[in-house]
């Protein structure tokens, strides 16, 4: 087993043995009809007014076969997911205890309703039902419109098994809490300090295409995604 | 404007009517063409097997027979080898800075047929005729490294009676690689057939490109497998329809083929 | 190393993974095993398919970016920079990953990843392993050792396609299409097998079984081993860019991750991904962002619940520090994308199987015989006609078909590519500097070719024009060159 000293000096003196050879640099392509080539005509940059940004997300969310919905507040938004589980006829929705989710109010309906409610952070055997769970219930940091990704952050109330284990997952946003593009988020965290354990852009159902290449949905995480943006 | 030709080895030695081809379109746009005689190869056979050193060797002839020539370009009517010269030289030598030196003019004088006529003369139509439905093979080389794509097909949409059509999969390779046809020959053969399909689907009675190495590839395969497709040099049928039976020139030039002159 | 022995019941494994995927197992040459491929119908229809799909829809995506071309030389630059500076960036990363509460282990080669790792397996008793997919732990057979030194030990691929080729106990075609071989037919004979009653070939029932079975694996798991596409030296971060959501199972449900990574698999900066995200999802297949973009720093947080207790970073070098500091370095930028498999016109027609190593495709004809030297790969370079396309559709800008080039030329240099090719151009070379030799050589060429000629053609030759002539006609020595024309007067 090499230790760290060992192994960083070998790559060091490797890395200084090529001293003296011509350096190599990049070359662009010149074919006409490559993306890659520099003077080919380029499509205009995308340039949102923030009042763009919840059809583009829609429309993009849609394309990948999500659901999306506006609603005007938080109440539309618990009477959405109080009729989705009643639809699917659900007996148990897990749902993160974060501040926004715990503001939806949807314990009580859902209970009244015939649904149990798992609160993750809360009760103790929230981890073991999520496996069970019909509907998982989110809350996001934020959605980005370019690609109809949720960007979702982990934390003691904020459990990465309630957007992936249940068939069907929701997740609710605040339409102020929509950016423009995917390296907008990054620029954000580059420049926020630490990291958390995880930070997810979740995109849509999960798919696979491994079987003679025809599509698959929700093979292993949320085959049905509903996004909320609030008003 | 005086140019010096380039005339690939196989072009001389297998498709010398491709070199005729260009002399007369070049002349016929009152070009003065030289074609200085001690040339042989650019070197690009040894140099695609990995042989670097017996690639300077003969590319350092080529050097001597170019770099004294007196000329405002250096005109070749085969992609590929126009690549090895203008794009590959510097590479070939870059460890060797006096043949670099030397090969940088010549280098930088280098220019695929099609790319002369239409980005240094300016020509589009040439007046010439040939009537037939073809689909036009972009060589690699030329694609990638020249970015030669619309300048055969300005020239060719101006021939009279040329109905130029498109095929799938235009940008696949033919299989040709050089040695690699004939060390790899079902894998480079199988590639060849991928064209020939797409060939097949558009009903082109005629085949066009810029690389004599390429139709060789999908001139032997079209032959073997059945095909009449005819197969051409661009310089060919930008030569084509000028004498009463220029055409039938050219086709004798092709029959001639035996070993025999005549 | 001692083997173990189980303390608690054998769970039912539902295979035991003993392939092997080096090119050292590949039998016959490239050629050779590429004739048999030709003959697969389905095959051929699959990879089409794949190809017209994936890479239609990469220059659709990438079209749509109005700085595509200036990505591409910022994504060579950055990765131009980790590997000029890769050790301090590895000891920036491993820093950044233990203040995040994670383990680094460096691994000098397969067997030194693989000792770490089963030490892990052996203190957590582990008796499942989850996995999501990682080249890098394909290219030291990590399953097939780790299993020998743990009877008992069950490790699923949980990559649907993986997973459906690991019951089989077959090879990858593809990086990220793996089983684009197989038809429905096939997987349902698999499954049904595994089942241990019939499962019906169609989709639907084809993918409820692979979710209540793998579903099962993944919470019984105790340890999940991924890759990863980037390693973020400034703070310790893996990024993994998946679709079907394994990776995220693999990675937060068991109380044990381990990642191997690559160790030229870096990045500098946070910053660093907005080139590369916006490059990696569209090259490999058109999409936008992949359904999961997941960043993982360490393990879970105090008072998290989910997530793993313990992180482990295995950064492997295997082979990959011989090629720091030579002309073939630019090999080490790889994302691992796929795109160059998706132009290829030579894996278009065989596949993935043929190049006989973990990696195929035009990358794979590279980093082979630099990871593994070319003695033992030494077809690969020559299996390929420099048409340029996997250097043209790289986002990075590698110059695979020059790298291709270089290999052939060390392989002449280290006297592997036959005595007799090199005697050829020895030949050649001196025919083609003396214009005399030249014209003498035709000469007679015109006379050895004429018992061949037919009807204006050569159609049988021997060889070595017989590799040509077995499929295609060629054209004879005119007997009057383009010189004599032109003394002749044109």
């Amino acid at each position: 087993m090499a230790d760290r000293e060992q192994f960083l000096a070998h790559v060091r003196e490797r890395i200084q043995s090529g001293g003296a050879r011509p350096h190599e640099h990049y070359q662009p392509t010149v074919a006409p009809d490559s993306v890659w080539t520099p003077n080919r005509p380029r499509p205009s940059a995308w340039e949102p007014s923030p009042g763009e940004l919840p059809e583009r997300f829609l429309a993009e969310l849609r394309a990948l076969g999500g659901t999306g919905a506006r609603v005007s507040d938080t109440a539309a938004a618990r009477d959405y997911i109080v009729e989705l589980a009643r639809q699917k006829g659900a007996t148990l929705l897990v749902r993160w205890g974060d501040e926004p989710t715990e503001a939806l109010g949807v314990d009580a309906p859902l209970s009244a309703a015939g649904t149990r409610v798992a609160v993750w952070g809360r009760d103790a055997d929230a981890r073991d039902l999520t496996a069970t769970a019909d509907i998982g219930l989110s809350s996001a940091e934020c959605a980005v419109a370019e690609t109809g990704s949720l960007v979702l952050v982990t934390s003691a109330e904020r459990g990465r098994a309630v957007t992936l284990l249940p068939p069907a997952y929701v997740a609710v946003v605040p339409s102020a809490r929509l950016v423009p593009r995917v390296t907008d988020v990054i620029a954000h965290y580059a420049q926020a300090g630490p990291l958390p354990a995880s930070l997810c852009f979740h995109t849509g159902p999960s798919r696979s295409a491994d079987i003679e290449q025809s599509l698959a949905i929700g093979v292993h995480a949320p085959g049905e995604i509903h996004v909320l943006l609030v008003e | 404007m005086r140019v010096a030709l380039f005339i690939p080895c196989y072009v001389d030695l297998l498709a010398p009517e491709v070199g005729v081809s260009t002399v007369r379109v070049l002349r016929r746009l009152g070009v003065e063409v030289v074609y200085p005689e001690g040339q042989t190869c650019c070197g690009q056979p040894a140099f695609n097997s990995g042989f670097f050193e017996d690639t300077r060797t003969v590319a350092r002839h080529f050097l001597d027979v170019f770099a004294r020539e007196r000329c405002d370009y250096i005109v070749c009517p085969s992609g590929s080898c126009a690549t090895m010269v203008a794009h590959y030289y510097p590479f070939v030598f870059r460890r060797y800075p006096h043949d670099a030196r030397r090969a940088a003019p010549v280098s930088g004088r280098v220019r695929e047929l099609s790319d002369f006529l239409v980005n240094v003369l300016g020509a589009a139509d040439l007046g010439a005729s040939y009537t037939g439905k073809a689909v036009f093979h972009t060589g690699c080389h030329q694609r990638r490294e020249l970015g030669l794509f619309e300048e055969p097909r300005t020239l060719l949409r101006h021939v009279r009676g040329l109905e130029l059509v498109e095929w799938e999969n235009d940008a696949l390779c033919c299989g040709f690689g050089g040695t690699f046809s004939v060390k790899m020959p079902d894998v480079s053969t199988a590639m060849a057939d991928e064209k020939v399909r797409a060939l097949e689907a558009t009903g082109a009675d005629t085949l066009i490109s810029c690389d004599s190495s390429c139709l060789m590839q999908l001139g032997g395969r079209l032959t073997r497998t059945g095909h009449p497709t005819r197969v051409l040099h661009l310089a060919q049928v930008l030569d084509a329809g000028f004498e009463p039976d220029s055409d039938e020139n050219n086709q004798d030039d092709q029959d001639d083929q035996d070993g025999t002159k005549g | 190393m001692a083997r173990m022995t189980t303390t608690k019941p054998a769970r039912q494994r539902d295979a035991i993974d003993t392939r092997h995927t080096g090119p050292e197992h590949a039998g016959g040459d490239f050629n050779a095993r590429g004739r048999e491929a030709l003959k697969d119908e389905f095959l051929h229809d699959s990879l089409a398919l794949a190809q017209a799909r994936l890479s239609g829809s990469r220059t659709t995506t990438l079209a749509t970016l109005p700085d595509a071309p200036e990505l591409r030389a910022r994504a060579y630059a950055i990765k131009q920079d980790v590997i000029a500076h890769l050790d301090t960036y590895l000891e920036r990363l491993a820093d950044a990953v233990e203040r995040a509460g994670g383990h680094v282990h460096f691994a000098s080669d397969g067997a030194d990843a693989i000792e770490y790792i089963s030490g892990i397996v052996a203190r957590r008793d582990a008796r499942t392993i989850v996995k999501s997919k990682s080249m890098a732990t394909e290219e030291i057979e990590l399953n097939h050792r780790l299993e020998e030194l743990h009877p008992g030990l069950e490790i699923v691929e949980t990559d649907l396609g993986e997973w459906i080729i690991q019951l089989r106990g077959e090879p990858p075609s593809h990086i990220i299409a793996p089983a684009v071989h197989l038809n429905r037919f096939q997987v349902a004979e698999t499954f049904s097998q595994v089942a241990g009653e019939p499962v019906s070939p169609d989709l639907e029932a084809l993918l409820q079984f692979a979710r209540r079975r793998l579903r099962q694996k993944f919470l019984a798991a105790e340890i999940g081993i991924s890759g990863a596409n980037f390693a973020i030296a400034e703070t310790g971060t893996i990024v993994m860019v998946t679709n079907e959501g394994n990776g995220r199972l693999v990675t937060s449900l068991p109380p044990v991750h381990i990642a191997v990574v690559g160790m030229e698999k870096l990045l500098p900066r946070v910053a660093d991904l907005s080139v590369f995200l916006q490059l990696l999802a569209r090259s490999g297949t058109g999409q936008k962002l992949t359904v999961f973009t997941n960043l993982i720093t360490g393990p879970r947080r105090p008072g998290e619940s989910d997530g793993p207790e313990e992180f482990h970073l295995v950064l492997l070098d295997n082979g990959r520090s011989q090629i720091l500091g030579t002309e073939f370095d630019e090999a080490l930028y790889c994302i691992r994308c796929g795109a160059c498999l998706n132009v290829c016109p030579v894996y278009r027609q065989v596949g993935g199987h043929v190049y006989g190593s973990t990696y195929s495709g035009p990358i794979g004809a590279v980093i082979t015989p630099l990871l593994k030297g070319d003695a033992v790969a030494k077809d690969l370079p020559n299996a390929s006609s420099l048409c340029g396309a996997c250097w043209e559709a790289c986002p990075v800008g590698i110059p695979l078909h020059d790298l291709l080039l270089k290999l052939r030329n060390r392989e002449t240099r280290e006297g592997l590519a036959g005595r007799d090719q090199a005697l050829l151009f020895a030949g050649f070379a001196q025919a083609m500097a003396h214009p005399t030799v030249y014209r003498l050589g035709a000469a007679a060429g015109r006379i050895a070719q004429a018992p061949f000629i037919a009807a204006g053609s050569i159609r049988r030759a021997p060889r070595p024009a017989g590799r040509w002539t077995g499929t295609r006609d060629l054209p004879p020595i005119a007997g009057a060159s383009f010189r004599d024309r032109w003394k002749e007067g044109i």
